[in-house]
């Protein structure tokens, strides 16, 4: 049976839950702007109602709570697209560095310091010139200085590669912290959220675990497994457990022929977490592939020029007559002794120009046949099967195209990213002119509650009273 | 419909991409150059390395060139002196030949001669730049010497036959030098001859037969000699002809390299300044859309 006791408690209740959903309100737009916050709407249940005689008597209205407005799997998307967007721009800008140590030589006399494709013109070009007058002092100066000038700027082009790796290095290495930080505090919050909401949103912590998740897959590749009782585990794009329910492990590092590798216990995770995608991901894929290719190619032409070079003058007659020996080779290159390191380890050895073998062996030293087949290596296939121009020109280029390709990868990953980004925040983040419509809504209704509450007290007055005027106000 | 309400953060981030190209634009602008970095256009990166091997090229052959031309007209000049030489022992011998002179006269024509071959010996022993020019590949040691121990006297040659060539780019061959053995030591001997006509007219006994075979020997020198200065002129025509060619070659490839690597200014200001266009309306979009929300407009 309906009372008047009954209906201020029915309207006492909506009281209190229009109350709490302003709260939500305040709490929504005090946390506007907190990274990773998910807005929250309020739930309004009826309550059952009372039967009493077959009349049904409605108890009012309360609020269940707040429920956070998160897409799970929309989530997942962003994370796996700003997984590969931060590894192809940690990638980039390796690369960016790497690409600048050859820049292109625009022709005028001032920029051709450094390039090693001129370098490699002018050394062969130094040849021809002793063609003219093999004995002359200067022209044979010129020879060993244009040498100079390649070793150089070879091997400290190869020197700059070996620091930037080593930096690369650095900066991987210097990840494990965080990312070992970041997989314990997803174990500790799996473990709170399976005891506090194993069937439901967890709300807050929900949102804490998804940014630390969202954290976590820029710096690693990461998959995510939904687990039973709202729990998550998070493994490595190739399978390796980082985290399952409420353990996490640790990434350790040590080093393995002067690189960093990662472990997982005792399993080398390295090649894996190169391919995988995030920050590690990118740095890995620098150190590990984008370096050493361009290295080989250093290599290649630093030993392939020594190599001949060295073999045509030991084989010749230099100044005074006299033809190289096993004691006494006649080399203008120190010798490399393996492809690989070649390009560090070029530097002209001759000291005396006189020790140019401008004649072929045994002739006077007025002939110049031996200075002619120097210079003619320019144009002969002696590296790699190219000419040594032909192959800078190729490495050159190759170089420059991997570069644009990854920019244009980034390009589109970002561009990616971005959209689900705004997909993601029209969902779950938090619009201020809904807030305030719903402000307003709720104060209105608490407004008309109190109002029939004002009324209510009106009529218990009047019923009290019982039809007596003025004993009770 | 629900609404991105952080879409001012894409605005920024087109704000800037839009500066970042402003930047580089104003980089093209002030150096000129097309692109700084592999990335922006590798194929052209990979041309101008082979283009400027070559320009470089070219402009080395060239400067080798002006040497080697200085050390054939040297050669040239030093086989014409000793054509005209020849050319008066010729006329000497020949005088000589004719029956009318006296003993006295004939030795002094031998001894004439003899001056002749001195200085024949000398030209033949021209250097260069400190290099003796027809010692075929012995250029340190002096070629032509004469030992008077023997009647006729023997000029002997410590050079070699050794041939030089420079190569041009396109890969003609020009020879640089004959051996000196060659030009005065071949089938008709300059020095032989010289040497026989000089012991016959020692005797002062002109007209001998021997003296008439050995002045018709000498004819043939000449021309021998003649000969061999064809193949100098040869190479100094060959030489300018080669030279003229890769200046234009490289005149061209010059060209190609500038239009490969050159910024084209007018594109460039165009794409700048609607760079900047863009860059402020940006600016004006997102201060006039990023303030405000419905809470402003409550009371």
């Amino acid at each position: 049976m309906a009372t008047i006791n009954s209906a201020v408690d029915l309207i006492t209740g909506a009281l209190q839950a229009d109350q709490s959903a302003l709260n939500i309100v305040a709490n929504n737009v005090a946390n506007a702007n907190t990274p990773g916050y998910t807005q929250e709407v309020a739930n309004w249940q009826e309550n059952a109602p009372v039967e009493i005689n077959g009349i049904s008597f409605g108890t009012g209205v309360s609020e269940t709570g707040p429920t956070s407005v998160r897409d799970r799997v929309l989530e997942e998307r962003l994370d796996q697209q700003q997984q590969a967007a931060s590894a192809s721009s940690t990638r980039l800008s390796a690369l960016d560095s790497m690409q600048a140590l050859f820049a292109p030589d625009s022709g005028s006399s001032g920029s051709t310091d450094g390039d090693i494709g001129s370098d490699i013109t002018q050394f062969f070009d130094s040849f021809s010139s002793l063609e003219a007058n093999p004995t002359d002092s200067s022209l044979r100066e010129q020879v060993l200085s244009t040498a100079r000038s390649l070793a150089g700027d070879v091997s400290n082009a190869a020197a700059s590669l070996d620091q930037q790796r080593t930096s690369l290095d650095e900066e991987a290495a210097g990840m494990t912290n965080q990312v070992n930080s970041l997989t314990s505090a997803l174990a500790q919050l799996n473990t709170e959220i399976q005891s506090t909401s194993p069937d439901s949103d967890a709300g807050t912590l929900e949102d804490e675990r998804q940014q630390d998740l969202n954290q976590l897959s820029q710096l690693v590749g990461i998959n995510l497994i939904t687990t039973e009782n709202n729990g998550v585990s998070v493994t490595t794009t190739s399978g390796a457990v980082l985290v399952s329910e409420s353990t996490s492990y640790p990434l350790t590092t040590g080093s393995v022929d002067g690189v960093t590798h990662f472990f997982l216990g005792t399993e080398d995770l390295t090649a894996s977490l190169a391919g995988g995608g995030g920050q590690l991901g990118g740095y890995l894929t620098a150190r590990d592939q984008d370096i050493p290719q361009v290295l080989s190619g250093l290599d290649q032409l630093a030993y392939s020029i020594s190599m001949q070079v060295n073999n045509l003058n030991n084989t010749g007659s230099d100044l005074s007559g006299a033809t190289g020996t096993v004691a006494n080779p006649l080399y203008i290159f120190s010798q490399p002794a393996a492809v690989a390191g070649s390009a560090l380890a070029m530097s002209v050895t001759m000291t005396d120009p006189s020790e140019i073998a401008a004649a072929t062996q045994g002739a006077g030293s007025g002939d110049n046949s031996n200075a002619a087949a120097l210079a003619a290596l320019a144009s002969q296939s002696v590296v790699a099967g190219e000419t040594p121009s032909g192959f800078y020109a190729n490495f050159v280029s190759a170089l420059g195209s991997l570069v644009s390709e990854v920019q244009a990868d980034n390009t589109a990953q970002n561009a990616s990213a971005t959209q689900l980004q705004t997909a993601r925040d029209s969902l779950s983040s938090v619009n201020l002119n809904d807030e305030a419509s719903l402000m307003q809504q709720f104060e209105r209704s608490y407004q008309a509650a109190s109002q029939v509450f004002t009324l209510l007290n009106t009529v218990m007055t009047s019923a009290l009273n019982m039809g007596v005027e003025t004993a009770v106000s | 419909m629900r609404v991105d309400p952080n879409y001012v953060t894409n605005l920024v981030s087109a704000l800037d991409g839009a500066q970042a190209r402003e930047q580089q634009l104003s980089n093209q602008l002030s150096s000129g150059v097309r692109f700084n970095s592999l990335s922006d256009d590798p194929i052209a990166a990979g041309q101008n390395v082979l283009l400027l091997n070559q320009i470089q090229r070219d402009d080395s052959f060239t400067q080798s060139a002006d040497l080697v031309t200085g050390q054939l007209q040297v050669a040239d000049s030093a086989l014409a002196s000793v054509v005209s030489q020849l050319n008066q022992a010729i006329s000497l011998a020949t005088s000589a030949n004719n029956g009318t002179m006296n003993t006295s006269d004939v030795q002094s024509i031998g001894a004439q001669i003899s001056g002749i071959l001195n200085e024949v010996e000398s030209l033949a022993n021209t250097s260069y730049q400190g290099q003796y020019i027809f010692a075929g590949g012995q250029t340190s040691t002096i070629p032509f010497s004469t030992s008077s121990a023997t009647s006729p006297a023997v000029t002997s040659y410590a050079g070699d036959n050794d041939v030089n060539y420079l190569e041009t780019p396109n890969g003609q061959k020009i020879q640089l030098n004959v051996p000196g053995d060659q030009i005065f030591l071949g089938a008709s001997s300059v020095f032989a001859t010289l040497n026989n006509l000089v012991a016959d007219f020692s005797t002062g006994s002109g007209s001998n037969s021997q003296a008439q075979q050995d002045t018709q020997a000498l004819t043939a020198a000449l021309n021998y000699v003649s000969q061999q200065r064809v193949t100098i002129d040869n190479s100094m025509t060959q030489l300018t002809a080669a030279s003229g060619a890769i200046t234009t070659e490289q005149t061209q490839l010059t060209a190609s390299q500038t239009d490969l690597m050159q910024a084209d200014l007018a594109t460039v200001a165009t794409q700048l300044s609607l760079s900047q266009t863009q860059s402020t309306a940006l600016e004006s979009v997102i201060s006039e859309l990023g303030s405000g929300s419905l809470f402003d407009k409550l009371q």
